[in-house]
């Protein structure tokens, strides 16, 4: 036993020296270890200046409260992972380094909300994980792995699969965020964290929660370029980083969330844009009669198969002259391929055709008041641009048609050959995402556990609602969603024998495609923290208000919803190192994962449910008397709010614990 | 039974004598002669004419067919008396299977045994079972057009038929796979052979060929085609096809259902080598830019087909980017030599550094600002570009600094004018950069430019895809030098996979009257970028997509006049609609859709189609370029074909397709 977890040990720390090294060679800043948290903080800070949004920086005070929840979260997940890391690689030895980085914990925070506030930064972009990565390196190197390689060959695959995951990590190490500021409709603003994995599906459903709208389709985020009059509709699946990157540092861009009916409108009525006959009057009346059978089978028909359909559109349009202010009349046709005009003197047959633009580098905008500032013919404009292009230039391309609706549907159609059936699939994730929200509100308000039947009932019907030509790829996706939503519920089913669970459905997750389209782990878990119900919101005005001594209460999960199955967990693990550490040094957490967690009573879970603020102290308190699990009291919430992440060292443990199981 | 004779030799019973010819429908076949009565059973014939012919062999697939009545007497418990046949019927006992010979969507010719009694749709159900494509109702047999004799004598190349005539089929089941084909194919080299014909695309066809098909130059000429569909509903035999005869197997219906690389090899093979023919022969029209991506789909298709990369995608994962290679890379590594070397070469991502001309134009056209290429000192570095005015500066501030990521990159290459130049467009916030890179030679260019080109997708040359990248440019550019003078202009290069790529044998014939090959090629090296990637099959998919989304796609013209109208127009059947189009211009008069129709009417004797729409739209017609059957077939085929689900499989409801297509029987 404990020379299997020596050699444990060993391995971990080569793996963690070996990641190091990685982390140099990758450029990640890295800085002298001794100090981690709090200059870390300020380095990164400066070095997110760089790329600062000034528009952005006219952050509010409550912007930045709201904020700095998230940040600290994010922080002190660091540490805590740090923390155990510490823990497990060198239990008896190190006890003041880590006592030293819960200190930080609790001063970085401070630290970094003064910083922000002082700076009144309003973006920032930050490496994360570099933090957590390097101290854990530098503290378990102490016990320098004398002789790596003489494992066994059992040993070298747990290895491998711990480099997989730490591979993982690093991977997720890189990851930039940024801080927006949203503009609501009733002209207030919001500041969100969006990381640079998250689509903006995902900064939807995560204004969804902090706002609580009614999650129907139409919403979205909306860009306005003030200086070009030029607005448009981000789609969901595009990476909101992404786009926002292209902006300039002085720039008056903007988003906005709010409803556009335009956007998904194409899959409400079809017939509009693939039926329509030139506009004529009677077509118009007769197609919006057109009744759901023959919607869907007109959908299915130009979104499901082996390619997507894009709808018929020719017509005369304006084309405004390259830096002049005139308006010619030209013929455009629309091809999944681009726009094509009819040269003078030819056909509109394929042959003649000259191409316009494709889609390819462009993006499409609405212009607004043309009219006035281009002379355009009428109001009903639309551009076509880079999205890198944020200035007046002959590289943008204006367009006019001559009502609301032929412009509705170039706009549309054009997004269509654009961007495919990924506007499909994105509809519907929209479209599982409102039915799920809409009963989740129908019931959730009664009690907060309740969400869990109706998110496992709505699982199977918006599975099989989809039809049967859809793509793998969009089934994934939602069931993806729906998944998660199962997650959640199972979750709360077993509150207190779901320990382990907790886990599970976080680390299966880790091996994932990065890049795959569901939110971050670590984003998810904040919203989710912050959405359940409604006391959120009355909740983060308190944070707010009350100044930055409580920013340890939003990385617990706040409200209502997961404090239950949060405390239970929390309590176990101290219980169970209390035993252990005597007998087998490293392991403890892993344990209380599996076997101790069921059996144990749920020690003092349920009171500081509801006060964030005395929520923080009693388990602190409470586990402090027992002496030597006292370093792991504060690795334990880490534990449990990582739950929702998946968590390297949860997922290392776990392996610890495998082996142990095997060894035993 | 039949046959007892009074003492004189004289018949007293009611038999009578009749007489039947063995073989095929030769009139010198030999003869049998049978006593039978009106009561014998077909089956008692059939016994009776093996015993007269008193041979030994396979007899079981031979059945009689009446030539008078154009009708197999398959019924063999049917007597003489119900069949109506009398001792005049001429009756040929002769093999039900007879070798036809085929000719592929992809041009090739190929021999094999098809069922000359069953009705067509069966009967090509059954080719498409040998040949392993699914769903056969989407497919179905031509006439060979009529050939010009006279003139195809002078070159009429010796093509190798492939031969299938002798494989048998076991039948129901469904081929097991062996050795990565349908087990059938297995048997001998040859059969093997053939099953690489069917599955690979052919290498592009040669431009002098393609220049002497005929084309259509309008829209009537495309109607002929449809004409010589076969009837599905009743058998070759009875529609006049001998053995031996030439048939077109084409895909009919435009509406492929669960198309599926994996399952799919053979359909989806065929079904890209009927879109590439469908443009090349200019059947549908496309824009020059579309005919680009196309000739760059198809050099990638004939590429990867040639070089044997069948299965796998080809070379490298486009998704690793270079986080992700290195730590895959670290991944192998850790577990054994010492980590420090691979951290050393991850450490550092490649740059170039080099003397390179600039030639920049300035965003707002100046006048006089000509200057043409000046040398710079070039560092290209992760995605970003800078130059410097000489080597020595270099540390300093560079004289311009762009990131090249989500940038344009455009050849402008003349390999024998030993021009090298990168066109990139940069986009930055206020407009876009338009700068010229121009390279000494072959290799720096193919290095510069697949930096550029994993730079505008955000990559760095750490990337994986970097060297073969830079291979594909070097294998381009040698084609440039080996093909791209003209028509006719055979390649010398020793370089086998790379041979002939004639940009002529990729494009329709009139964009070989518009451009040169050497401005051909750079464009299609250009859409070739793009699509680099795909594996054999992805890029066979991407080109039958591209080939659905044109506008024309799928639309099968039939020469009609309308009731009340006194020109002929012409009607194009799409798999979801009818289009009435002006037959001299090409517009669109109107649209039905099949979803809004009620019911539709054949008057087989006046020849007319009657078609009732929702809200009481009633449209009348009679066909002119193809009998109505055939328009008749094809509306009936599409509505049994969107009736199709997934859940059923390859199921088919033969019952229904006939109740759709056929009952003109009957008058």
């Amino acid at each position: 036993m404990g020379e299997s977890s020596e050699d444990i040990d060993q391995m971990f720390s080569t793996l963690l020296g070996e990641m190091d090294l990685l982390t140099q060679s990758l450029g990640v800043d890295t800085l002298p270890p001794p100090e981690p948290k709090p200059p870390r903080a300020e380095f990164n800070y400066s070095v997110g200046f760089k790329d600062l949004n000034e528009s952005l920086n006219a952050l509010e005070d409550q912007d930045l409260d709201a904020l700095m929840a998230d940040l600290v979260a994010d922080i002190s997940e660091a540490e805590q992972r740090t923390i155990q890391a510490q823990k497990q690689s060198s239990q008896n030895q190190h006890h003041s380094a880590s006592l030293q980085a819960s200190n930080f914990s609790s001063a970085a925070p401070l630290g970094y909300g003064t910083n922000a506030a002082a700076i009144g930064i309003s973006q920032y972009k930050e490496d994360l994980p570099p933090p957590p990565a390097d101290p854990v390196l530098d503290l378990p190197l102490p016990p320098p792995p004398p002789d790596p390689l003489s494992q066994e060959e059992k040993e070298a695959q747990a290895k491998a699969d711990k480099i997989k995951l730490a591979l993982e990590k690093l991977k997720e190490a890189k990851v930039k965020k940024l801080v927006i500021k949203v503009h609501m409709n009733d002209n207030s603003t919001k500041s969100l964290m969006v990381d640079e994995r998250q689509l903006a599906r995902d900064v939807l459903d995560n204004l969804f929660e902090k706002t609580h709208c009614d999650c129907n389709v139409n919403w979205c985020l909306y860009e306005i370029y003030p200086e070009l009059q030029i607005e448009r509709f981000f789609e969901d699946h595009e990476n909101v980083v992404e786009v926002l990157s292209d902006w300039t540092r002085d720039t008056e861009n903007k988003v906005l969330f709010l409803e556009k009916e335009e956007k998904y409108a194409v899959f409400k009525n079809p017939q509009n844009f693939y039926l329509d006959n030139r506009g004529k009057k009677e077509s118009k009346e007769t197609s919006e009669k057109m009744n759901a059978k023959n919607k869907e089978s007109l959908l299915e028909e130009s979104f499901c198969g082996t390619s997507v359909i894009v709808p018929e559109l020719e017509g005369a349009l304006y084309l405004k002259e390259d830096g002049k202010k005139s308006w010619k009349r030209r013929y455009f046709l629309l091809r999944a391929s681009g726009i094509y005009y009819v040269p003078k003197g030819k056909t509109k047959t394929s042959r003649d055709l000259a191409c316009f633009i494709q889609f390819e580098n462009v993006n499409i905008y609405y212009g607004t008041q043309h009219k006035m500032k281009y002379k355009a013919p009428t109001d009903y404009c639309f551009v076509l641009k880079h999205p890198q292009i944020q200035k007046e230039s002959q590289y943008i391309k204006y367009l006019c048609c001559d009502d609301a609706r032929t412009l509705n549907q170039w706009v549309t159609g054009i997004r269509i050959a654009k961007y495919g059936k990924t506007l499909y699939d994105n509809y519907q994730r929209a479209m599982a995402k409102a039915g799920l929200a809409s009963r989740w509100t129908n019931v959730g308000t009664v009690s907060a556990a309740a969400p869990a039947q109706p998110a496992q009932s709505t699982g199977p019907k918006t599975g099989t609602s989809q039809p049967n030509g859809q793509m793998p790829q969009a089934a994934h996706s939602v069931s993806a969603v729906l998944q998660e939503a199962q997650t959640r519920a199972e979750t709360w089913k077993d509150k207190k024998p779901a320990l382990g669970n907790h886990h599970q459905p976080g680390t299966p997750r880790a091996p994932q495609a990065p890049k795959s389209s569901l939110p971050p782990p670590p984003p998810v878990r904040r919203s989710s923290d912050s959405s359940g119900s409604p006391a959120t919101t009355p909740k983060a005005k308190g944070t707010a208000g009350g100044g930055f001594l409580s920013p340890p209460i939003d990385f617990l999960p706040p409200p209502p919803p997961p404090p239950p199955m949060d405390d239970p967990e929390l309590p176990p693990p101290p219980p169970d190192f209390m035993e252990p550490p005597p007998d087998f040094v490293p392991p403890p957490p892993p344990s209380c994962a599996g076997t101790a967690g069921s059996e144990l009573p749920p020690p003092p879970p349920p009171p500081p449910v509801l006060d964030p603020d005395s929520a923080r102290p009693p388990p602190a308190v409470a586990k402090r008397p027992p002496m030597p699990p006292k370093r792991h009291e504060n690795p334990a919430p880490p534990g449990g709010a990582g739950g929702g992440e998946q968590d390297f060292m949860s997922d290392l443990m776990k392996a610890l614990q495998k082996k142990r199981g095997n060894v035993s | 039974m039949a046959g007892m004779k009074t003492a004189s030799g004289d018949y007293i019973d009611s038999s009578w004598e009749l007489r039947v010819f063995v073989g095929e429908e030769d009139p010198e076949a030999e003869s049998v002669t049978l006593r039978v009565t009106g009561e014998s059973h077909v089956g008692g014939v059939l016994l009776k004419i093996v015993e007269k012919i008193n041979r030994k062999q396979d007899w079981s697939d031979h059945a009689i067919w009446w030539e008078q009545k154009r009708q197999w007497l398959l019924q063999t418990h049917w007597t003489l008396d119900k069949y109506g046949i009398l001792a005049d019927a001429r009756l040929f006992f002769g093999p039900q299977h007879r070798p036809v010979i085929l000719r592929l969507p992809n041009r090739r010719a190929l021999r094999l045994r098809a069922s000359f009694s069953q009705p067509l749709f069966q009967a090509v159900a059954a080719i498409c079972r040998l040949l392993s494509i699914r769903h056969p109702e989407e497919l179905s047999l031509l006439r060979a057009p009529e050939k010009k004799e006279k003139k195809k004598k002078e070159k009429e190349l010796e093509e190798e038929v492939y031969d299938l005539s002798k494989v048998v089929l076991a039948g129901g089941v469904a081929p097991a796979l062996f050795r990565g084909m349908p087990a059938h194919f297995s048997d001998s080299a040859q059969t093997e052979a053939c099953y690489h014909m069917l599955s690979r695309p052919q290498p592009p066809p040669d431009p002098l060929l393609l220049q002497r098909l005929p084309r259509p130059s309008s829209l009537s000429d495309k109607t002929q085609l449809h004409s010589r569909w076969l009837d599905s509903s009743r058998c070759l035999m009875q529609q006049g096809v001998k053995a031996g005869d030439v048939l077109w197997l084409r895909f009919k219906y435009y509406s492929f259902f669960d198309l599926d690389p994996k399952t799919d090899p053979v359909r989806l093979t065929q079904l890209y080598e009927q879109a590439r023919w469908d443009l090349l022969l200019e059947e549908i029209d496309c824009t020059e830019e579309e005919m680009m991506v196309f000739a760059a789909l198809q050099y990638h298709i004939s590429k990867l087909s040639q070089s044997g990369e069948v299965g796998e995608p080809a070379g490298t994962d486009p998704g690793l980017d270079d986080l992700d290679a290195a730590l895959s890379n670290l991944e192998v590594k850790l577990e054994g030599s010492a980590p420090t070397d691979v951290l050393d070469s991850l450490t550092t991502i490649p740059e170039l550094k080099d003397h390179l001309r600039i030639f920049r134009i300035p965003q707002r056209p100046r006048k006089l600002t000509l200057k043409g290429y000046r040398q710079h000192w070039v560092v290209f570095k992760e995605t970003t570009l800078s130059y410097y005015k000489n080597q020595d500066e270099a540390p300093g501030d560079p004289i311009q600094q762009l990131n090249l990521k989500g940038c344009e990159v455009v050849p402008d290459v003349n390999v024998s004018g030993q021009k090298f130049c990168i066109k990139l467009l940069v986009p930055s916030p206020e407009g876009m950069s338009e700068i010229y890179l121009r390279c000494q030679d072959e290799q720096q260019y193919a290095h510069w430019m697949a930096g550029c080109r994993l730079a505008s997708k955000g990559r760095t040359m750490a990337d994986s895809s970097y060297t073969s990248e830079v291979q594909a440019i070097l294998a381009f550019l040698s084609l440039q030098r080996t093909g791209g003078g003209g028509p006719g202009n055979h390649p010398q290069g020793p370089d086998a996979s790379t041979e002939g790529l004639n940009p002529y044998g990729l494009v329709a014939p009139r964009f070989q009257r518009k451009f040169k090959a050497k401005q051909l090629t750079p464009r299609i090296l250009e859409a070739h970028q793009n699509v680099a990637q795909l594996s054999l099959a992805e890029a066979q998919l991407r080109f039958i997509q591209a080939w659905q989304s044109l506008p024309d796609f799928g639309i099968s013209y039939v020469m009609v006049r309308f009731k009340g109208s006194r020109k002929d127009e012409i009607l194009g059947i799409a798999n979801n609609r009818l289009i009435r189009i002006d037959l001299a211009v090409g517009d669109v008069v109107k649209t039905w859709r099949f979803s809004n129709m009620r019911q539709w009417n054949v008057n087989w004797d006046i020849r007319q189609v009657a078609i009732e729409f929702d809200e009481h739209i009633n449209v009348a017609f009679s066909c002119v370029s193809a009998s109505c059957r055939i328009v008749h077939e094809y509306i009936g085929g599409y509505i049994f074909l969107s009736t199709r689900e997934r859940a059923r499989g390859e199921e088919l409801d033969e019952d229904l397709f006939l109740q759709l297509t056929g009952g003109h029987e009957a008058f």
